[in-house]
């Protein structure tokens, strides 16, 4: 659960361990992770600014969007980020991450555009995203710019790794993040991944590294990959809105917790439900024998037709019990069948058949009945 | 020789006397191998006595749950009790941290629940056939039980090992996140090893190396995995001619399927461990003792050395428990009594890979 989550967040690491960290990871079918990681953000910041998480402030290192977005984001939110500048900062790395302008200053062809200055409180542009030392030293000096020293923490949200993949090979990414999740200092850190950008195994990488991961899976799978389908179309537009929301949280003693929820996207924001069942739960109450219990539809339609050798079938007229002294085609004549008769010869009807006289006199008694009840004594 | 005693070969090692005079941390076993402890006493039990030196040890970690570090706490811990030097090797920048996390052994094996076993065998009328069977394993308790000094330590995991065992000349320790390539672990390991060379005298001491996590993504030398193989090849190597045990414990879903195998093929001893879902109701139902359980071991092979006769376990899954938060116990799998399962919830039986990351269990 998305709630769950934020509280391990808040709660950030205990003495002598890593601080939890959390992988958000979606997919082109699902595309929803930026929507969760806004969602992570503001409810963290929400509790670093009410004082009830551990961490006392928060580093947020902005790859794919500006950092007047997330100023933006927090707004509306309620959260104000200038005036509340000791908790939250913004290291941009989108504005100019290989620092091309300087290099173009330099280089004299180019005249230098005063950038947004106002902001120059809670961003701090960074112009070397390659080095990941530098980086590092970055969000850690940031942070500790924030939180004063001693025994408080701070919280790193990374904008998307992708970014940084990009610019650095995975074991100097890797690096960073794990170095940043011992540092004595940082109480949690998340960030975001789209899994498609990569192969397989940067986001194997990503996984071990963090303590808790979710990903985001559409609700409802494509029959065939055939996009131009009408029915395809529908579910595209469909998945475009709601997701699967799974999550998978490493717990202290070794086992793995793993929920889902359903997600949806409105336009104030993103909402999660607890999963509909659709029937998944049925398959745990079967009993697991060697024997197929189930019926199948044909076989279901077949039962219902047999007719049973009952006094009535429920259907409020009498029914004629074939009791082998008369043919079937009698039975239309609504005659109450008598329990004992003489025995008469049957007439032949056909092929193949049972032939069995109701109460005949010759028999046999059924073997837990008590043969002593034929003597007449 | 007499004729009660059972031998498991036909050749025997003519050992003089001065075998015994090893100390507690070494035990002789069949085919001229001699033990160590792996610091956990049911593990010992399942391999037959323990880690034979000069063997490679590897573990294949899970991503999703920390009991490799379980084993090699364990692993640790009993070296520096008995005095066998370490050399430990990890991908944190200050691998020293780890070694406040090694446990203790715990106060003494008396107060455990050993005490009612010789109760219970006077209630017990074994009938006379399987009285063979009993007697073997009466040898083993007893043997483990003389004295202070125990082949194998049950480990306090809540209580840490004292400072004295830490001191540098027993404990080196190698930080490898950094190391642009495996040349300086491979000259610290061979320099370890050297102290300990095998020959035919007896044996004074042994050593032990302990590599954490070996193919970590925040190491530089993570993607060179030829690189990798041809280190754990002159590591075993080198064991092999030396009185010590290497255990590696690397995580399989990183290296990619074809190196993975390799790796698995470089190993005398292979185990996994495997996280367990939380709270699952399937699996709940299907076992006993679910709710105390932290884990699964699987144990994949077993060391060999001097003999060509395979290991065949009766159970190569076990569970891992932790006793009152603290000590470590591998139980064999008891399925609970429900009716009669179908063989499909099984699969296929013991896969070897420990690489998958499907929700099935393979027995």
């Amino acid at each position: 659960m998305a709630e769950s989550i934020c509280r391990a967040l808040r709660d950030g690491a205990l003495e002598g361990e890593h601080a939890p960290a959390l992988t958000i990871k979606d997919s082109i079918a699902s595309p929803f992770g930026f929507h969760v990681f806004c969602h992570v953000l503001s409810q963290l910041s929400s509790f670093i600014l009410a004082g009830k998480s551990q961490s006392g402030g928060l580093v947020v290192v902005s790859f794919s969007r500006s950092p007047s977005f997330y100023l933006e984001l927090l707004k509306n939110k309620g959260i104000d980020v200038v005036s509340s500048d000791k908790r939250i900062q913004i290291l941009d790395c989108y504005s100019d991450p290989l620092g091309w302008k300087d290099r173009l200053i330099e280089a004299g062809n180019f005249t230098a555009l005063s950038h947004e200055a106002s902001n120059s409180s809670t961003a701090n542009v960074l112009k070397d995203v390659k080095h990941m030392d530098k980086l590092y030293n970055s969000i850690v000096e940031r942070g500790k710019g924030l939180i004063g020293g001693g025994k408080n923490r701070f919280s790193v949200a990374i904008d998307s790794v992708d970014e940084m993949s990009r610019h650095a090979s995975t074991s100097s990414v890797a690096g960073l993040l794990s170095n940043l999740r011992s540092h004595d200092q940082v109480s949690s850190i998340f960030w975001l991944l789209h899994s498609d950008l990569h192969e397989a195994r940067v986001a194997a990488v990503l996984e071990y590294l963090s303590s808790m991961v979710t990903s985001l899976e559409p609700l409802h799978q494509p029959a065939n990959g055939h996009r131009g389908d009408l029915e395809n179309l529908s579910l595209i537009e469909h998945n475009l809105k709601k997701g699967k929301f799974h999550v998978r949280i490493k717990r202290r003693n070794g086992r793995v917790r793993v929920m889902s929820e359903e997600v949806h996207i409105e336009q104030s924001g993103i909402s999660f439900t607890s999963l509909s069942s659709e029937g998944a739960i049925n398959q745990g109450l079967v009993p697991k024998v060697q024997f197929s219990l189930e019926l199948s539809e044909k076989e279901r339609i077949d039962r219902a037709n047999v007719v049973l050798p009952f006094e009535h079938q429920g259907n409020g007229k009498p029914i004629q019990i074939y009791d082998g002294r008369r043919s079937l085609a009698d039975s239309k004549h609504e005659r109450q069948v008598a329990a004992t008769e003489k025995v008469q010869t049957n007439e032949d009807s056909g092929g193949g058949e049972i032939i069995y006289f109701r109460d005949s006199d010759d028999e046999m008694p059924d073997s837990d009945e008590d043969p002593d009840d034929d003597l007449d004594i | 020789m007499a004729a009660a005693k059972t031998r498991t070969s036909s050749f025997s090692r003519n050992l003089s006397a001065a075998a015994p005079s090893q100390g507690p941390g070494l035990k002789c076993g069949p085919n001229g191998t001699v033990f160590l402890s792996s610091g956990i006493s049911d593990l010992d039990k399942i391999l037959g006595g323990g880690f034979p030196l000069g063997s490679l040890v590897m573990v294949m970690e899970d991503a999703e749950a920390p009991h490799h570090m379980l084993l090699l706490r364990n692993f640790m811990s009993q070296g520096l009790v008995h005095n066998q030097p370490l050399l430990y090797a990890s991908p944190a920048i200050d691998p020293r941290g780890f070694l406040g996390t090694l446990p203790s052994p715990a106060a003494s094996k008396d107060e455990k629940s050993h005490k009612h076993d010789p109760d219970q065998e006077k209630g017990l009328r074994i009938a006379w056939q399987y009285k063979k069977y009993f007697g073997e394993s009466q040898l083993n308790f007893d043997g483990q039980r003389d004295g202070k000094h125990e082949y194998s330590n049950e480990f306090d995991l809540r209580k840490p090992l004292e400072r004295h065992f830490l001191s540098a000349q027993r404990v080196d320790c190698v930080s490898i996140q950094d190391s642009p390539n495996l040349s300086a672990l491979q000259d610290r390991s061979a320099t370890f090893l050297s102290q300990y060379p095998r020959n035919d005298g007896s044996i004074s001491c042994a050593g032990r190396i302990a590599i954490q996590s070996f193919s970590a993504p925040q190491c530089a030398y993570s993607n060179m995995e030829w690189d990798m193989l041809s280190f754990i090849r002159s590591l075993k190597s080198m064991v092999r001619s030396s009185n010590a045990v290497a255990l590696i414990t690397f995580p399989p879903s990183l290296l990619s399927p074809s190196f993975c195998k390799r790796w698995q093929h470089m190993a005398d001893t292979l185990l996994s461990v495997k996280a367990i879902p939380d709270e699952d109701k399937e699996l709940s139902q299907l076992l006993t003792g679910y709710q105390d359980m932290v884990g699964f071991l699987n144990v994949h092979k077993v060391a060999r050395i001097n003999t060509q006769v395979p290991v065949i376990l009766d159970a190569t899954t076990f569970s891992i428990k932790l006793q009152k938060r603290r000590f470590l116990v591998l139980e064999c799998l008891n399925q609970a009594p429900v009716d009669g399962s179908s063989g499909t919830s099984y699969g296929t039986s013991g896969s070897c890979s420990g690489s998958s990351k499907t929700g099935n269990l393979d027995f």
